[in-house]
């Protein structure tokens, strides 16, 4: 519903706004958009990629411990980690301060150029890459690699001829929701200061007053997302990738150095996501606890924890009937258009899919008002359903994503097998489909939880009285410049989300085990 | 897990869900609700001051100032808002504009406050004033050297300029009173001078302009004064001082924050006696002291720190200009890559 509303503006077009806006804003913010979207879209690629291959197809010193390890940066909300970064690497943080005084080095501003923000976007946003080239890996026949390897092919050369286009759909899958993370983020660019096409879309609405303006713009972001997808779809093309038998032995043993540089590089990369930022936070935390904890934190927690909890079932729910096996076959086009419009609402920032919603109530109050002669604008605002309608349409990518792959699993010849024993379609989804999918379910509810749990734009528009989250004490105390007060939301977040996103990994270690 | 089992959670849970969402707030009919763009850290000890001396119970939602204004539009005659509060003229004016207020000139807040605090048909109420003014750094500064804020445009700061993003109100407004005193052409030149002069990406918040100044990254900035009296209750040492702008020509800049009553107020007379204790000296003072804001209402002394900053001339451009110019001021420094 958002994204018509979003569309509709189109009928009502401003010249003079658009005049300014494609004159001076819109050239370089394309170009900002473009090379933030290019740089980070690259470095997630390789990263997750590289990553993923290591900890699957290589034994190398504290590889079980880093495996779940590398997961755990999802937990970290971007613009929690964004305003650390800048606390310790920019001019005035203590990292520059030490290269200056004891090294000499001149200092630099690590707001300009994009570098710096490309790596902040890159590191918070690897996890997803990682996990979905991590599971296809994992699944990929180990009798392949080894046919290459007896044929004398080096390690690189399996990689890049055998294991890499294997694992394409997953990393592209990954890539995809990196970027219209990126395409939507608010929180980070706006601590670098670093203009994309959102903050066109925030300057229309806020600064010119003109919601028609900023919903124009809000379209040509979905209109972006509509191509990537389709991008992603094509290039993944009817090739269907099914689960192998799992192997636990390692094709490739790193010994000696190799295997320390191997585990020095992965421990880095999970030192600077996520081990330094914590310990920040946890120094920040220790200052003010004193001063910020309060009994008002269990409310913070509770309304926290059921908004998550709730809009994790409800997405999980739709997006498991969306991907249920066999019904693109039967159904049509039309089904299949449904299901694209439904996880496109991944690439609108969180306050533009508020807005688009808050148009839409509208409408809709007013007909009631037309028929009723009530207002039912103080149910909608009073209640949380509104709030929820907006997580389930924004997330519901991520939970279908991964509920679409574990369906995608089930052979041909199960359906058949059950049809030909006389099972009910009923009976099909219930006692095969489901059960298959259940690793997909439930790996989509914990991701779709963290991402509702680190939610702000939308939570901070249209919550209700006595809903306030810990992403939104984490904003007010950041937004007056409080990082050390903003630790302590922040923490409790991270923890939370770790916790999540170990029971995700442990989920995985058993399907694995048992698959 | 057992997906059956799974199943039945999820039905539990969805019972759960739908009783906890349809259990619309109950508002006692004497309390007063406030929506505010002012972080709640710095109101809830108003509003628990507030209920100790009256009674009268407080209910609170907090929010961006714009996003605020488009839902109380949205809910129009079922908003169960009483009073909208917020930081800026601009954006007091702008909820004026939207018809959002009701006219409220009660005897108590116009001897409190004085009349260009205050919206000229009684819509909005200022509270507190901040001034926007130049910080400068002690070790590579010499008071002498400053003077006017279109003088950070001249070559000699070339590399010792920060200054705060353009997408915060408060330098929308600072621009917006430039434009009102030197016009259009003059203002373009002032903010490509500033531009020009930056020593690093504008900051995204203030603390972090007095954080480069600090480092050496630039030796002066424009900050609101009660960031620097944050910092310097923290770090007494600090090489920052601040300098008053202006003092020869308009004034230094000042903005307010304020409050007014919403126009479909279910508890109307509530929300005025919150006005009306907001502008006394009991309020004012407690503003002072957590937010180092200068009182609004003029008969009671700023906080000890702030009076401490010495007394200055303060631009006398009626607030209302700093909405009515905004877009204006946006557009200006879109053009001037002022990002």
């Amino acid at each position: 519903m958002p994204i018509f509303v979003v569309a509709l503006s189109w009928l009502f077009p401003e010249h003079e706004l658009w005049a300014h806006f494609s004159q001076n804003l819109l050239p370089g913010l394309i170009s900002s958009t473009s090379i933030l979207l290019i740089g980070v879209g690259v470095g997630v690629t390789l990263l997750g990629t590289i990553l993923a291959y290591l900890v699957v197809m290589v034994e190398f010193p504290g590889r079980k411990w880093l495996e779940w390890a590398l997961f755990l940066p999802f937990a970290i909300p971007a613009y929690v980690l964004a305003f650390v970064y800048l606390g310790v690497f920019d001019y005035s943080g203590y990292a520059q301060v030490w290269m200056r005084e004891s090294l000499g080095v001149p200092g630099f501003d690590i707001r300009a150029g994009s570098w710096a923000i490309i790596l902040t976007f890159v590191l918070v946003f690897y996890p997803y890459v990682y996990m979905m080239t991590r599971a296809s890996f994992k699944r990929q026949k180990i009798n392949l690699i080894e046919a290459g390897k007896l044929l004398g092919a080096s390690p690189l050369k399996v990689f890049f001829k055998i294991s890499l286009p294997l694992a394409r759909p997953a990393a592209a899958a990954g890539l995809l929701v990196t970027v219209m993370e990126t395409l939507a983020d608010f929180g980070v660019v706006s601590l670098f200061n670093y203009d994309t096409f959102t903050t066109a879309i925030y300057s229309a609405w806020g600064d010119f007053r003109s919601i028609e303006v900023a919903a124009q713009l809000a379209s040509l972001l979905v209109l972006a997302a509509f191509f990537l997808i389709y991008f992603e779809k094509k290039a993944r093309g009817q090739a269907k990738y099914y689960s192998a038998n799992v192997s636990n032995t390692k094709p490739y043993q790193a010994k000696g150095l190799a295997g320390w540089l191997i585990t020095l590089f992965v421990l880095g990369v999970f030192m600077l996501s996520f081990a330094m930022p914590m310990l920040q936070l946890l120094i920040w935390g220790w200052e003010s606890v004193g001063e910020e904890w309060s009994a008002k934190y269990i409310g913070l927690i509770t309304s926290t924890s059921v908004l998550t909890i709730s809009a994790a079932f409800i997405t999980v729910g739709i997006a498991t009937v969306l991907a249920l096996p066999g019904r693109c076959k039967q159904d049509s086009l039309w089904l299949k258009g449904v299901i694209r419009l439904a996880t496109l609402g991944y690439a609108l920032p969180g306050s533009v899919m508020a807005v688009g919603l808050l148009y839409g109530i509208n409408q809709i109050s007013a007909i009631s008002m037309y028929f009723s002669g009530e207002s039912i604008n103080h149910i909608i605002f009073g209640s949380i359903f509104l709030l929820l309608f907006a997580y389930v349409s924004r997330f519901m990518a991520i939970a279908y994503n991964s509920i679409e792959a574990s369906a995608q699993q089930i052979k041909p010849v199960f359906t058949q097998s059950a049809r030909l024993l006389g099972a009910t379609r009923l009976r099909l989804i219930w006692q095969v489909y489901l059960p298959m999918m259940t690793p997909g379910i439930l790996a989509g509810g914990l991701l779709v939880a963290v991402d509702v749990m680190k939610e702000l734009p939308a939570t901070y528009l249209l919550r209700p009285f006595g809903w306030d989250t810990l992403a939104i004490q984490v904003y007010e105390l950041s937004a007056e410049g409080l990082y050390e007060r903003a630790a302590i939301p922040a923490l409790i977040m991270v923890v939370f989300g770790s916790i999540l996103m170990l029971i995700f990994q442990g989920l995985d270690k058993k399907t694995s085990k048992t698959s | 897990m057992n997906i059956k089992r799974l199943i039945s959670i999820t039905v539990i849970f969805s019972v759960l869900t739908v009783s906890s969402i349809t259990t619309v707030q109950a508002v006692s009919d004497d309390s007063v609700t406030v929506y505010s763009s002012r972080k709640e850290h710095l109101i809830k000890p108003l509003f628990e001051a507030f209920t100790k001396d009256t009674g009268i119970q407080v209910d609170y939602l907090t929010g961006k100032g714009g996003a605020l204004i488009e839902r109380l539009k949205l809910e129009g005659s079922s908003t169960p808002a009483d009073m909208f509060m917020t930081v800026d003229a601009g954006n007091l004016w702008y909820a004026g504009s939207q018809d959002l207020f009701q006219n409220v000139q009660t005897e108590t807040l116009k001897s409190n406050i004085p009349a260009y605090l205050r919206d000229p048909q009684g819509l909005w109420t200022g509270l507190s004033v901040r001034a926007r003014t130049i910080v400068y750094s002690t070790q590579r500064v010499e008071p002498s050297e400053l003077s006017t804020y279109a003088d950070l445009a001249s070559p000699k700061w070339k590399g010792r300029l920060c200054l705060r993003t353009s997408k915060k109100i408060y330098t929308k407004s600072l621009t917006a009173s430039v434009i009102y005193n030197h016009g259009e052409s003059k203002a373009g030149e002032i903010i490509s001078g500033w531009v020009n002069n930056l020593a690093a990406t504008p900051n995204a918040k203030d603390s972090h302009v007095m954080n480069a100044i600090l480092s050496g990254q630039c030796d002066v900035g424009l900050v609101n004064t009660y960031y620097f009296g944050r910092l310097i209750e923290k770090n007494p040492n600090a090489a920052l001082k601040l300098f008053w702008a202006n003092q020869d020509t308009t004034g230094v800049h000042v903005n307010v924050s304020g409050a007014g009553v919403i126009k479909n107020a279910s508890n109307a007379k509530g929300a005025i006696t919150l006005l009306e204790w907001l502008s006394s000296a009991k309020a004012q003072a407690i503003y002072g002291s957590l937010n180092k804001e200068y009182p609004a209402n003029q008969n009671i002394a700023s906080d000890g720190m702030v009076s401490s900053w010495g007394t200055f001339k303060q631009d006398n451009m009626n607030l209302s200009q700093a909405g009515i110019l905004q877009a204006k001021a946006v557009k200006l420094m879109q053009i001037k890559g002022y990002k």
